[in-house]
């Protein structure tokens, strides 16, 4: 997803002559054309996010607009303030990257995860929160991102399941996309909705795991606060089937799941299957934590399974 | 020195300020008096004699956003009609900064150590990406160098160079709970802003002959610390040199004493 994101920004500060790259100091083997290309509109704060934030905003009182990288935790949690106080009150047209959203960055140890970063975004005014399916609509999000007149966050992230899967469409306005669509109209189905990457755990469970045989409709949702007025396809599909699996990569508290189940009719049946911190836990590859915290493709098939047979 | 910036008729500006200020505390029963009354002397300087149509001013100590306010006021760059609002339910001059509220005041400040990163992005975007001639001024306090975003924005600011930023510390020697030497020792201060890379004088911040020698002079190829060294409560007996005064209200007693100091210093002044 890196590599889509080099790719897109590139093609964004080509096109805007007034946006910057700033890292923390971040992107070996990743960054270096955009130092070639771009000059004094590359800049490297240094190791020192919290600068990073308030100098962005600097740039952006000017006039311009930054793009801020770092990893997904370090990019969130450290200048929280700054995101806020210099960012989001401002409504300043800054947008920040966070790679390595989830257990993406496995056995790099619990510093390094990122499973509370939309969490912690989401309750701040003015921000706009992306988190593509894949990195087939990574450009998409950063073309999204360019047209907004204020703050944005963008997680990056590969999930342990990374499936290369055609979605069936996308919507324009919202980003969602929709992977599968049910075999016929009876009841029971269910609605199976994946937070981001998170929704790879769908489709690898369509593609390996029987949950194709089910009847199911499976949609990545990308982009909070939601559009829910302006995603027709994936609300219809919610009030046909009235039962929704969300799957995120991410804690249930403060997650995508808590905020599309308050937004959901409350007669909707609604599960969520999410990541938990577990005082025991061990530390090993991004499908290793997924296996841990029983965030798989199994479980979700289960878990489906026993929505449709419920009365 | 120009008629506006010789130093009588400064003081003479900063005295209005300061009754100007302590009107509005009084009306409003804010507290932060201290914290502004050390900052006054260095924002009159600042917008009679320093600022130019293009520069900025990031007030870092949002603490003393009411002298802010009051220095704007006298200065026509806030009216009477917005002034009169400060403290007051649905006004857009709250104790610290708030967004767009005041053209004059770029950002919102009031959580210490957001004001220098601003600053120094705001410097670097002019200087090195927007080729303007625009300066930036940051007006710190001495507290908030307790702030680890400060010293990762004054590297930064070195490293790039940024010759059209001049920190201005107003360094009254106390912060929220104690004596700065106490709490958490900031010196040798001017040494720490030196081995940052700044070149970095010191000046009495009331008085407006050595402030201009320290803000005035030509710049360096480097960014510039001024630390001022500044009394809290500067200008009224008892508020003086007082952790109290970073918190209280004033009575109507204590704000009858205060102006009554303000006007025996201006027949002082006149005299």
């Amino acid at each position: 997803m890196r590599v889509a994101f080099v790719e897109a920004v590139d093609d964004a500060l080509a096109r805007d002559p007034k946006s910057l790259f700033i890292t923390g100091d971040l992107g070996f083997n990743a960054f270096e054309s955009l130092v070639v290309k771009y000059g004094a509109r590359f800049i490297n704060a240094g190791v020192a996010e919290q600068s990073m934030i308030g100098l962005a905003a600097g740039v952006a009182l000017t006039g311009l607009r930054p793009w801020v990288y770092s990893i997904a935790p370090f990019a969130t949690y450290r200048c929280v303030e700054q995101i806020r106080n210099d960012l989001c009150l401002h409504r300043l047209p800054v947008c920040v990257v966070g790679n390595g959203g989830g257990f993406t960055y496995g056995i790099m140890g619990p510093t390094h995860h990122a499973l509370e970063d939309l969490a912690v975004l989401k309750a701040l005014p003015n921000i706009q929160l992306f988190f593509p399916c894949a990195s087939d609509q990574v450009a998409a999000a950063v073309g999204s991102i360019a047209a907004l007149d204020g703050p944005s966050y963008l997680r990056l992230a590969v999930s342990a399941y990374d499936t290369a899967c055609a979605p069936i469409s996308e919507n324009p306005l919202t980003l969602t996309r929709s992977y599968a669509k049910r075999s016929d109209a009876r009841e029971p189905a269910a609605t199976v909705i994946g937070a981001g990457h998170g929704v790879q755990v769908a489709l690898r469970a369509l593609a390996a795991h029987g949950l194709d045989r089910e009847n199911v409709d499976v949609f990545g949702m990308t982009r909070f606060p939601f559009r829910l007025a302006d995603d027709s396809a994936l609300m219809a599909s919610v009030l046909e089937t009235k039962k929704v699996v969300f799957v995120e990569e991410h804690y249930a508290a403060g997650g995508m799941g808590e905020s599309l189940r308050l937004a959901l009719p409350s007669q909707v049946d609604f599960s969520l299957l999410s990541a938990s911190y577990r005082p025991d836990q061990r530390y090993g590859s991004a499908a290793f934590h997924m296996h841990q915290t029983q965030l798989t493709p199994e479980v979700l098939v289960e878990l489906v399974r026993a929505r449709l047979s419920a009365p | 020195m120009t008629e506006v910036t010789r130093p009588e008729a400064l003081a003479r500006a900063a005295l209005a300020i300061r009754r100007r200020f302590l009107g509005m505390h009084h009306q409003a029963r804010s507290g932060h008096i201290g914290s502004g009354l050390s900052a006054i002397d260095l924002l009159t300087y600042l917008y009679a004699a320093w600022l130019q149509p293009i520069d900025q001013l990031i007030l870092s100590k949002g603490h003393a956003a009411s002298a802010l306010y009051a220095t704007l006021n006298h200065f026509g760059k806030l009216s009477d009609a917005e002034l009169s609002t400060y403290y007051q339910d649905g006004t857009l001059l709250p104790a610290h900064p708030a967004p767009g509220g005041v053209a004059a005041i770029p950002a919102a400040t009031g959580s210490l150590g957001h004001g220098l990163p601003i600053a120094v992005g705001m410097a670097h975007s002019y200087k090195h990406l927007r080729s303007s001639e625009a300066r930036v001024a940051c007006l710190l306090s001495d507290g908030e160098c307790n702030e680890g975003s400060t010293w990762e924005a004054a590297l930064f600011a070195a490293h790039h160079h940024l010759d059209n930023l001049t920190v201005l510390v107003d360094a009254n020697g106390i912060q929220a709970f104690g004596r700065t030497e106490e709490v958490l020792a900031l010196e040798p201060f001017a040494k720490k802003w030196e081995a940052f890379g700044f070149d970095v004088s010191e000046c009495n911040g009331h008085d407006f002959a050595q402030i201009h020698a320290a803000l005035g002079r030509p710049a360096l190829s480097r960014p510039r610390c001024v630390i001022a060294r500044t009394i809290k409560g500067r200008g009224v007996s008892f508020m003086e040199n007082t952790v109290d005064w970073h918190y209280w209200p004033m009575s109507d007693a204590q704000y009858g004493q205060a102006i009554a100091e303000l006007d025996q210093a201006e027949r002082e002044l006149f005299r």
